[in-house]
């Protein structure tokens, strides 16, 4: 059906005139860099109710953690990495849920459709996810230590039995790097799965299911794809001359739920 | 301006769109119909690069969506004014979209104050009805000022004023040579909007055009002061004519064929014009009735 255009009078008396001559100036249209597209990624995870509760909690456990370790002191210097240890574990416990929700929240809020139609490499906007899952992990962490330095200090003048640091260094790197692996994975984990709850139970129970089934079946093999034992020899970084199972378990659970998270989720339909 | 050229989306073995094309261009509105499942969203969603099309090319301005830079900065989309995170307030959604567009957090509360959402920015999404997410999905679609705009069901939710004052907005928009496509089921309001319609009926286009040819009422309406003598009269002159309910006919000739038949036999008018267009709703289900049949695939 071929048809005569027809238009209105306002569109016929301003063909020729451009529409932005009509509304404000707005700078000239620029691409989106990597590094603006973390900035909103990390944006996104704090300016929700629900996303600043989360790193409150982690938060607030760290430092109820340091609050019992300050009113139970032991005998003798306070240790640094005593109150790190307190303070970190229930962190690096929780951090993968921020992980699991920078790659799930969008599906499950259905934000997912907004975000595509302005992004559409979507492996771009993945990409920035893990790095502002990392990136808000690595401050959260950053946080947690500053806590426990000053839980130290206030240990130390309180008691008068000076401060130790001793294992600082070794300390940190290894939180660090625990906390990194984890939050990756767990990142992993949602981008593979998009359903928030199915996937932080999933990431939290598989491999400790495998952890305990694993011996099991397949005796010391299992340490092949043991992450638990890997991240303790990276945390430790002491690799005891398991260079490759430590290599296959990273490989297993991280690397390979990483690709596959990014290939679903470039190709899933958005609802 | 849109482009979209032999588009075909098949699911496996069933075909949700098939060998579409249409354009639609600057300084008009589209109004995109068809039943539910006819393939409209399924289309809407391929010209903006969500959904990968089997066959055929979609491009806005001579681009493939996913090909543009920056695409809000050239078409605003609002697909789904639900899917909006609910604990985000107004202002926050817009200007994590502003920043991404590259364009200032003044623009933001220009577009606030355009969809009258200024007293409601502080508010989280959670709290807004489903109108005054349709105009915050509005405004962000404005946001980056594009050429283009493409609302599905964009009336859907809002009160009768709403409607209004959008018509005012799209119809400003595309009066300023900006390009409009919209899907809507409000056939009345479509109707009051649109320049040109695209209709979708089981994957394929089944008509496309302008409102005013689509909505053309084919023949004569007469009506005279002895309905019978009348019918005689035009018939014994052979032409083909329907009776309607009230008295009238319609007549299958121009008004001037009718009058001269009439003034023959003799017989007094008391009406003659050209026949009402069937409306838009009449049309809709003309065309695409029979494609919602098991058999016409």
């Amino acid at each position: 059906m071929t048809v005569t255009e027809v238009t209105r009078p306002a569109a016929a008396a301003a063909p020729g005139k451009h529409r932005a001559a009509e509304t404000t100036n707005l700078p000239p249209v620029r691409g989106q860099s990597f590094a603006k597209l973390v900035g909103i990624e990390l944006r996104k995870s704090l300016d929700t109710r629900s996303g600043r509760v989360l790193i409150a909690a982690i938060l607030a456990l760290a430092a109820a953690a340091l609050i019992w370790q300050l009113t139970h002191l032991d005998p003798g210097p306070a240790a640094f990495d005593g109150f790190l240890g307190a303070a970190s574990t229930g962190v690096m416990l929780i951090l993968p849920v921020v992980g699991v929700m920078a790659m799930t929240s969008e599906w499950t809020q259905r934000t997912a459709l907004t975000t595509f139609t302005l992004s559409p490499r979507r492996v771009r906007v993945q990409l920035a996810k893990f790095v502002s899952a990392i990136v808000l992990s690595a401050v959260v962490l950053t946080v947690t230590t500053l806590m426990a330095l000053a839980a130290t200090a206030i240990a130390g003048a309180t008691h008068g039995d000076g401060t130790t640091y001793a294992g600082i260094g070794g300390a940190l790197a290894g939180a660090y790097l625990t906390t990194a692996l984890n939050v990756v994975m767990a990142a992993a984990f949602g981008a593979v799965i998009a359903q928030t709850a199915v996937a932080i139970l999933v990431f939290f129970i598989a491999p400790t299911a495998w952890s305990l089934a694993g011996p099991a079946l397949f005796k010391d093999n299992a340490a092949w794809l043991d992450v638990f034992g890997a991240f303790g020899r990276i945390a430790e970084r002491d690799l005891n001359g398991m260079l490759p199972e430590t290599l296959t378990s990273v490989a297993i659970w991280i690397v390979l739920p990483t690709v596959v998270g990014l290939w679903a989720s470039s190709r899933r339909e958005v609802k | 301006m849109i482009t979209v050229e032999n588009l075909t989306k098949r699911y496996g073995s069933s075909t949700a769109v098939k060998d579409v094309s249409f354009t639609v261009e600057p300084g008009s509105i589209t109004g995109f119909l068809g039943p539910n499942g006819a393939g409209k969203s399924t289309t809407l969603r391929m010209l903006t690069g969500l959904t990968p099309p089997t066959s055929g090319t979609a491009t806005i301005t001579g681009k493939r969506y996913a090909d543009l830079p920056n695409p809000g900065r050239v078409v605003g989309v609002m697909l789904d004014a639900a899917a909006q995170h609910p604990g985000r307030t107004g202002r926050e959604t817009l200007q994590l979209s502003a920043s991404l567009l590259g364009v200032p957090k003044s623009r933001v509360e220009e577009m606030l104050e355009a969809v009258g959402l200024s007293s409601a920015a502080k508010r989280r999404v959670g709290q807004y009805s489903l109108g005054m997410r349709q105009r915050l999905g509005i405004a962000g679609a404005l946001l980056g000022d594009p050429a283009v705009l493409i609302l599905d069901e964009p009336a859907n939710g809002m009160d009768p004023e709403g409607i209004r004052w959008m018509r005012g907005l799209l119809q400003d928009f595309a009066g300023r040579g900006g390009t409009v496509i919209l899907s809507s089921h409000l056939l009345g309001e479509v109707q009051a909007t649109v320049d040109r319609l695209v209709v979708i009926g089981g994957g394929r286009i089944v008509a496309n055009g302008s409102l005013e040819e689509l909505l053309a009422g084919s023949g004569t309406l007469v009506r005279g002061l002895d309905p019978i003598g009348l019918n005689q009269a035009l018939t014994a002159a052979g032409l083909s004519l329907e009776p309607l309910t009230d008295g009238a006919l319609r007549v299958d000739a121009g008004a001037e064929q009718v009058g001269r038949a009439a003034a023959a036999a003799g017989q007094i008018l008391i009406e003659l014009r050209q026949s009402d267009g069937a409306g838009l709703e009449e049309l809709f289900f003309q065309l695409t009735a029979t494609t919602d049949l098991p058999a016409a695939a």
